[in-house]
């Protein structure tokens, strides 16, 4: 279980989402964003497809979150090291390992309120038809899985440099990589070079296939693992890095 | 090393530690799996597995998908990219339930390799996408004694249907011997000899009938070995079950034939119809046929399974859209049953189990009486809304006058009944034979249980309301013929494959637009007519103003008739104008409601998370402030204090 100094470290970072603007703008930007992209005017929209599921939601996820994450990732470390907070932070009785995790499940928490703020897409397939509540569900949880690895991915980044839009950057194009990771066009590019198990070493890491796969209704262990192993490293690699640049 | 460089090696390992256990994890932990869809799309249902464990001798499946020329061709091919991922997913269930006995190889048949070659010698389809690329999506199974089944073409379209193709597939593979049915129609369901296309053409210039057979008994003869027992026959023997479609006009002995079958212990389907639309006999025949006639009822009688005399079964809510004459617009009809999972949940039978879209035309009523010995399962049936009505033959063609004899009823009314136990015989005295014919032999009650399944409607079976042409070929179009397999499947015994059905078709549509539209076209329907009856009715005074006619009042007459028109295009164009309106409101409800929502999912919840930031941090300011003035207030105390003190 999480320690004291971790349990006020965790509600700490995760009400200073609160107390500062950028909170609010991230929230707006996902909620109005996710909701403009499913109800966009085209033949791929919610309302033109007239079905009761939230795929139309579900397929922008990826795509939202590509950009969102990595603008609440990128202040976890970058801006603690650029005003020198994190030497003060550090010289609380906290150790390196509980802040990083303080920290990553405080914005994770973040992040799933930011989902929880879609509820009300959950009552318009309810109210329309007879969605699948269990397809949904999965769905939810998939997405909240997603946005755990890809915040572990922002958080080894923000950790890596001190300048917030570097690490911006790197994350973004990182996530991306991940994202398309298991994609024909990159699959083909990469076979080009290399052999077989390496094309599958590569696609088994694709972020979107995972969430796709759990998105379809099939909730299995190895999707689990996927992103359980993709938090954990990353933020192994985050620990490592903050004890590397805490002094610089 | 420095410390700082043995932290970045660290880093390095880490991240490849990862993408190295997410690949063994990704193997590994495939298998560990729950599926949470409604239709359970991705598990094996117990008659697949069933059949998957009565395997015992090895069977390789060979997969084979173009993913290559897939990802190289066009938008539209690449969705097949899904459709693979899920034949691939189950096939893997498949093999993860065979206790190894089934093992499965993905192909990728790249042009001019050994592959594409046996791609294309085991008959798979082929779609030649450019010069060089060509591409397959099929699959073969064989055993080890050399039996080898092909799926020539997964259709995406098709994908609630692969369990069962996949299914079928293997046990055809495992029981390569066939079952015996039999069938016995008023109608040519089954031609004596296939048809091939050539010998069609060749008839058809030469202006001869084509007596070509069902579609579904084509579809039959892949599973059983399909007998036509003809009109006239004494003894009905050698066949697993009995299929008899429009029974009507069958002599005395061939009736008495069917009694004694089932006093056998055979197991029978009856499709009956009071109105039977495909049968319409020869050219310019206009009477109804309906069937069963007076001396096969007294066959059904003993059966205790009754079909109601020129009522039918309807559903408002059932009711599908089409055309009652070439040239009339599509309208909601009555007599159209478009059933789905509301009249099949309710008995969860296996004939009719993951049977969510068939096609009724003018289904009958079905009603039994109790017959000791004997119990009656409901197959299928309206939902509680459906209520019979009655029409007569001139009304059959006019949807508006079928609306007006219905009303909407309480109780489901019943299409299909199951009838399962012993039965008694009709012919309790026999029948008098002919001159120099054997004696038969009479069996007064059945000895073993027999089942007697009857369809109230003969049409849905047919080509017309079961199948559709694709680019293909012939496609089904419903769960029509489903119905029908499954319930020859529950009569040969064959209860395995009959769990595995349609799956993935549960209605998701949006039900309050589908209410909204619903009530728009009526109202639609309801103005035409109006407009339709004043066009008529000016129509007679013209005519009526026309033959009183003569030398004298032409002219008045034709002034009068001016004014009649100019009134007619007045009203009419006040009419149109209301139509319009209907329509315009109709779909204007229906936007509304999409705004509504739009506006709900991107402004709403956005602007209460403004709200609420606004109001925290007012708050938390108000707090901060009021913090502050206390502490400055203990301050200000302390200095006076100081102050005194000093």
């Amino acid at each position: 279980m999480m320690s004291k100094a971790t349990k006020h470290l965790f509600f700490k970072e995760f009400s200073s989402y609160f107390k500062t603007p950028l909170g609010y703008v991230f929230l707006v930007i996902f909620l109005f964003g996710i909701g403009y992209l499913t109800f966009e005017p085209g033949r791929g929209s919610f309302f033109y497809m007239r079905e009761a599921s939230m795929a139309s939601f579900f397929r922008y996820i990826p795509w939202m979150f590509l950009f969102l994450i990595p603008a609440v990732s990128m202040r976890l470390w970058s801006e603690e090291r650029k005003s020198g907070t994190i030497e003060l932070l550090l010289t609380m009785p906290v150790t390196v390992k509980e802040a990083v995790i303080a920290k990553f499940l405080a914005s994770w928490a973040f992040l799933g309120v930011a989902l929880a703020g879609t509820l009300p897409m959950i009552i318009t397939v309810i109210y329309l038809g007879n969605p699948d509540l269990g397809v949904i569900v999965l769905g939810y949880i998939a997405s909240f899985l997603m946005a755990g690895a890809l915040l572990a991915v922002g958080g080894f980044f923000s950790a890596l440099t001190k300048n917030q839009v570097i690490s911006f950057i790197l994350t973004v194009c990182t996530s991306f990589l991940l994202i398309m990771a298991g994609s024909p066009p990159i699959l083909e590019f990469i076979s080009a070079f290399s052999p077989r198990y390496f094309v599958d070493l590569f696609e088994a890491l694709s972020v979107l296939n995972h969430f796709e796969a759990i998105e379809r209704g099939v909730f299995s262990l190895s999707n689990l693992w996927f992103f359980g192993v993709m938090i954990t490293c990353w933020l192994y690699g985050n620990i490592i890095l903050v004890n590397e640049n805490k002094a610089n | 090393m420095s410390k700082r460089n043995e932290n970045y090696l660290k880093v390095i390992l880490g991240l490849f530690s990862m993408a190295f256990m997410i690949y063994i994890g990704s193997t590994l932990f495939k298998r560990a799996r729950i599926d949470f869809t409604e239709e359970n799309l991705y598990t094996l249902s117990q008659g697949t597995k069933s059949i998957l464990s009565k395997l015992d001798a090895p069977i390789k499946l060979k997969l084979y998908y173009s993913k290559t020329a897939a990802n190289k061709g066009s938008e539209g091919l690449r969705t097949f990219n899904n459709h693979f991922l899920y034949v691939q997913e189950l096939l893997r269930q498949y093999v993860g339930n065979s206790r190894n006995n089934l093992s499965l190889e993905v192909i990728d048949p790249r042009p001019d390799t050994p592959e594409e070659e046996d791609a294309t010698a085991y008959g798979l389809r082929k779609f030649n996408l450019t010069e060089t690329e060509r591409y397959f999506f099929g699959l073969v199974a064989e055993n080890e004694s050399g039996t080898e089944k092909i799926i020539e073409f997964f259709d995406p379209n098709q994908k609630d249907k692969l369990e069962y193709d996949l299914t079928k597939l293997i046990y055809t593979v495992l029981n390569p011997q066939k079952k015996n049915i039999g069938i016995l129609s008023s109608l040519d369901v089954i031609s004596d000899e296939a048809l091939s296309p050539y010998m069609a053409q060749i008839m058809k210039l030469q202006g001869r009938p084509i007596n070509d057979s069902w579609m579904i008994t084509k579809l039959l003869k892949e599973l059983y070995n399909v007998k036509k027992i003809e009109k006239e026959t004494d003894k009905i023997s050698g066949i697993d079950a009995l299929i008899i479609i429009h029974p009507k006009d069958f002599p005395e002995k061939t009736l008495f034939a069917v009694d004694q079958f089932v006093m056998n212990g055979g197991n029978l389907m009856v499709f009956v119809d009071p109105t039977a639309v495909v049968d319409r006999g020869e050219e310019g025949r206009r009477d109804v046929s309906s069937s069963p006639d007076s001396n096969f009822k007294k066959l059904m009688d003993k059966w205790g399974i009754e079909l109601k005399e020129k009522a039918y079964a309807g559903d408002k809510y059932l009711s599908g859209i089409g055309n009652s004459l070439p040239n009339m617009p599509p309208t909601r009809m009555l007599p159209l049953l478009e059933c789905d999972i509301r009249c099949t949940e309710m008995y969860s039978d296996n004939i009719t189990a993951g049977v969510n879209k068939s096609l009724f035309v003018f289904p009958g009523v079905l009603s039994t009486k109790e017959v000791d010995g004997v119990t009656y399962t409901p197959l299928m049936a309206t939902t509680k809304k459906g209520n019979s009505y009655t029409a007569m033959p001139f009304q059959l063609n006019n949807p508006q006058m079928l609306w007006s004899n219905f009303n909407e009823g309480t109780e489901p009314v019943v299409i299909a009944y199951k009838a399962i136990g012993k039965f008694k015989t009709a012919y309790p005295g026999g029948i008098k034979k002919e001159k120099k014919e054997k004696e038969l032999k009479l069996i007064k009650e059945s000895s073993k249980e027999s089942a007697v399944i009857v369809f109230s409607d003969v049409d849905f079976i047919n080509d017309q309301f079961a199948f559709k042409k694709t680019f293909l070929g012939q496609g089904v179009a419903n769960d029509n013929s489903s119905i029908f397999l499954n319930g020859v499947e529950a009569l040969t015994g064959d209860v395995d494959l009959m769990s595995v059905r349609s799956k993935g078709r549960i209605n998701r549509s949006f039900d309050v637009i589908n209410d909204i539209e619903f009530e728009a076209e009526k109202k639609t329907e309801d103005k035409v007519k109006e407009i339709n009856a004043s066009i008529k009715k000016v129509q007679s005074e013209l005519n009526q103003l026309g033959s009183q006619a003569n030398a004298g009042n032409i002219a008045l007459l034709q002034n009068e008739g001016l004014k009649k028109k100019k009134e007619l295009a007045k009203r009419i164009a006040v009419l149109k104008k209301e139509l319009r309106a209907v329509k315009r409101e109709g779909r204007e409800k229906i936007e509304s409601i999409g705004k509504m929502f739009q506006y709900i999912n991107t402004l709403l919840v956005p602007a209460l998370v403004v709200v609420f930031g606004v109001f925290y941090t007012r708050r938390r300011n108000h707090l901060v402030r009021g913090r502050r003035l206390k502490v400055e207030g203990k301050d200000k105390k302390n200095h006076k204090l100081m102050e005194v003190k000093a």
